[in-house]
């Protein structure tokens, strides 16, 4: 017996974004695909890909973390050779957080020579975050988007310091991570904002922003579906590549709390806290994950098949 | 798909008799239309109208119950393929195994550990919601005793893994508490037999939708009404593909032959069951059978299913309005947030931690956390002195003095304008609650005399 599921199929396509690597690295490539994830149908030309974060700023990690990234706190490059070749990152997030006035306070040079160093440490495809603090990351992206020795993505672009990034991006020949509030009408918006200042759209991909399991994840599940069924269904400004960051997951206190016994081992739990939120993303669509601990990078990957 | 109203119209007998209660037959097929009234109600309709309507009205997957009172658990019963459409209705149903063979003093601290796999979140409690009881004995009496124990223990509905005789056996025993049939696909006719009999709920196991369409067919003939589709999948990507087939089937196609509820083992040796178990969450699985009973794998897998089933259109969220902490006094601390759930409960268990009595005021903010409320202009200096001023909280308190979020510092100047509240900017994070109040001293609480 034959049975004929509904397939849906759609008119639109994601724009195909590549994440260049440096000499001898493998690029990552996402997008390309005419329909949803994680499906037998439709051309899924990549799969999506899994990277990891590298923060400079102190911070205190929780145990999970403690035990695997603890021991290369305050060297970035080591950490990032040690994301490519011990543990599988395809690419690397290095979130300048040292740079936030509230953490450390490295200035905005000092962040500078941090990416020169890692960019030379791994060949491996980088995304450049700012610090969060508005008037920094003003300096910041201008003087990362220069000191860069070969092209790396800028995140993020946002409504208030879009042509900031984007020009900066643009005059070194950069991409940029466009960010959104968990809102669907922002992202396109923004998206439209980068494409009138000329910004090419194949150096684009849209973080919705990621919130952690338990702790809003399900806003951002929705926001990714409702990105992708857009971009899928013919909105070009919302057919791009979807990174979600998860983070998020981190600050949760069941990612962190060892004073449950009824919660069973909490590095364990830590773990799977990340790896469930990173789960879902895929499952709504998500073409590239950012995640902290090195086991997720092997686990999210088995998952993200094409 | 569903009837437009001008369908529903043309089926009618367009006499405009109004025996329904409607003016017109056109304005009872637009109720229809929009599900809030039934066929039933025109005793003038024919019986294809009848069959049509009442078809398109009963749910595009169907319910099925598994146990009974308290704890029953509801599969299927699902109207839309994406969250944001509407919602997602009834969790995906976690079952966590027990083996019949186990030593007496394993099986019971199995059992116990099931029990435990409970927790509170944002004020609900998630828990597992079956066990699962596997036959690995092959012995009949064993295992319809251990079925009894396993229910009289937890009080969980169960899933009877077993072949015909210790299925039979077990229903004797437990079946009562309705509990889901599980044959293997080889004793598929023997136990729909006895689930027509005993009307109990089946899950059909065979492999694909090309196994599953005949073989729900056999057990449908068999009498059995109440069915769980099984695909058997080999790995987390044929799980996935094979429930969006199933739902697809329902929500898109109406299909009725093999659109049902959906079923998975992703124990017994299934590669990575954790990871299968979060994308089934996401995408359509009904049931889970798991053979973990690590808190550690479970609460995140809870959590996400309580994320992605709560509605969309609705936060989960408290009632506005005065919450005390404790036993306050007069001189006892008023702080302020939002009515969002998990706002409110985060504030709550670091001001409990606080051990200091005091009295939370939650602000009607929709259900939004402090930052989000803020940036959507429901809670603002004015909606927080109107809020002062109306609750009722001036006569519970001498002193006049509000804790404020640290998150919106910037409203404190104009609740200060508005009401005679003198305002304290509270720490970014509740989690700091404790030392915070722990270092304000009494004088910050003294009589008002305003
Ligand atoms: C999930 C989310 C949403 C959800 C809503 C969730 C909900 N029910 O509230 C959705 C997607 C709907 C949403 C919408 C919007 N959001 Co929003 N959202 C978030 C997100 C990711 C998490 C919020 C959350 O759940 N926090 C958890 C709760 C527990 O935190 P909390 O309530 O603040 O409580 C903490 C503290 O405030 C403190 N605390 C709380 N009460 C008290 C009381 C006292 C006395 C003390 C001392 C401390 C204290 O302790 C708590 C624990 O730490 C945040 C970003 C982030 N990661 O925080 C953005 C965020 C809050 N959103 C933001 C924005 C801008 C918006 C929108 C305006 C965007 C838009 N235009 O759509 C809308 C506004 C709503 C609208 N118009 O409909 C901004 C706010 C910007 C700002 N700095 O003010 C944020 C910070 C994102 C950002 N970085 O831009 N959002
Ligand atoms: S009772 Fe039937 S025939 Fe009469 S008005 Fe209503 S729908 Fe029309």
């Amino acid at each position: 017996m034959t049975v004929s599921p509904s397939i849906p199929t759609f008119p639109g396509r994601i724009l195909e974004v590549t994440l260049p690597a440096g000499p001898g690295g493998s690029p990552v490539v996402v997008g390309g695909q005419n329909a949803l994830p994680l499906l037998p149908e439709g051309d899924h030309p990549h799969a999506p890909a899994v990277g990891m974060e590298i923060r400079t700023g102190p911070e205190e990690l929780p145990p999970a973390l403690a035990e695997v990234i603890g021991p290369f706190s305050g060297n970035p490059a080591a950490l990032a050779q040690k994301c490519v070749s011990g543990w599988g990152a395809r690419f690397l997030f290095l979130s300048l957080s040292g740079c936030n006035p509230d953490a450390g306070g490295q200035g905005v040079q000092d962040g500078a020579a941090i990416v020169r160093e890692v960019l030379a440490a791994t060949a491996t495809p980088v995304i450049v975050g700012g610090c969060g603090d508005e008037d920094v990351d003003g300096r910041l992206f201008p003087a990362v988007a220069e000191a860069a020795t070969r092209p790396v993505f800028l995140s993020y672009a946002e409504e208030k310091n879009y042509r900031l990034v984007a020009g900066a991006a643009l005059a070194y020949g950069h991409g940029v991570v466009s960010w959104s509030p968990i809102d669907i009408n922002i992202a396109k918006q923004i998206n439209l904002l980068l494409a009138d200042l000329g910004f090419p759209g194949e150096r684009v991909l849209i973080d919705p922003l990621t919130g952690g399991l338990g702790y809003g994840l399900e806003y951002t599940y929705s926001i990714v579906e409702r990105v992708r069924l857009a971009g899928l269904s013919g909105d070009a400004m919302l057919a791009r590549p979807i990174l979600c960051h998860l983070g998020d997951a981190w600050k949760a206190r069941e990612a962190s709390d060892a004073s449950e016994p009824g919660w069973g081992d909490s590095a364990l739990r830590g773990r799977r806290w990340e790896e469930a939120t990173g789960l879902a993303c895929l499952a709504a669509g998500a073409d590239l994950l950012v995640c902290r601990h090195p086991e997720n990078v092997k686990r999210l990957s088995e998952a993200a098949w094409r | 798909m569903a009837l437009t109203a001008l369908d529903i119209y043309k089926l009618l007998p367009k006499t405009n008799c109004k025996e329904c209660g409607f003016p017109t037959c056109l304005a009872f097929a637009m109720r229809m239309a929009a599900g809030k009234a039934t066929v039933d109600l025109c005793p003038h309709a024919s019986g294809e109208a009848k069959a049509t309507l009442g078809a398109a009205a009963s749910p595009p997957l169907p319910k099925v119950l598994i146990g009974a009172g308290e704890r029953e658990v509801v599969l299927g019963d699902e109207t839309v393929l994406f969250r944001h459409e509407k919602t997602f209705c009834h969790p995906s149903a976690v079952a966590i195994s027990v083996r019949d063979d186990l030593p007496d003093a394993d099986f019971a601290a199995r059992i116990e550990a099931i029990r435990g796999l409970a927790f509170e979140r944002v004020g609900q409690r998630i828990s597992v919601d079956l066990v699962a009881l596997r036959c690995v004995s092959g012995d009949a009496g064993k295992y319809a005793r251990r079925a009894g124990a396993a229910f009289e223990a937890t009080g969980l509905p169960l899933v009877l893994l077993a072949p015909a005789g210790p299925l039979a056996a077990a229903a004797d025993a437990v079946g009562a508490s309705r509990p889901l049939l599980s044959p293997p696909p080889e004793d598929l006719e023997a136990g729909a037999r006895l689930a027509a009999a005993r009307k109990l709920p089946l899950r059909v196991r065979a492999r694909g939708m090309g196994g599953l369409a005949p073989a729900l067919a056999t057990a449908r003939e068999a009498g059995a009404a109440s069915l769980v589709a099984d695909p058997a999948p080999e790995c987390a990507r044929e799980a996935v593909a094979d429930a969006t087939t199933l739902r697809r089937l329902a929500i898109l196609a109406r299909n009725r032959d093999l659109a049902y509820p959906s079923a998975f083992d992703l124990g017994n040796g299934f590669p990575d069951p954790f990871l299968a178990a979060a994308l089934l969450i996401a995408k359509y699985g009904s049931l889970l059978v798991m053979d973990t009973a690590d808190p550690a794998d479970l609460l995140p897998l809870l959590t996400l299913r309580q994320n992605l089933f709560t509605d969309p259109q609705r936060p989960i969220q408290v009632e506005p309005g005065i919450y005390p902490i404790g036993a306050p006094g007069e001189s006892s601390p008023v702080l302020i947030t939002t009515n969002f759930s998990l706002t409110y409960f985060t504030v709550r268990g670091d001001v409990e931690a606080a051990r200091t009595p005091a009295l939370l005021l939650i602000s009607d903010c929709d259900g939004m956390s402090v930052l989000t409320a803020w940036a959507a202009g429901k809670f603002t200096g004015e909606s927080i002195a109107r809020q002062l001023a109306e609750c009722g909280i001036a006569d519970r308190v001498a002193h006049r003095t509000l804790i404020l979020p640290g998150m919106v510092a910037r409203l404190s100047g104009r609740i200060e304008e508005l009401s005679k509240w003198r305002v304290l900017v509270g720490p970014q994070e509740s989690s700091a609650l404790p030392s915070y109040l722990r270092r304000l001293t009494a004088a910050a609480f003294a009589p008002s005399r305003g």
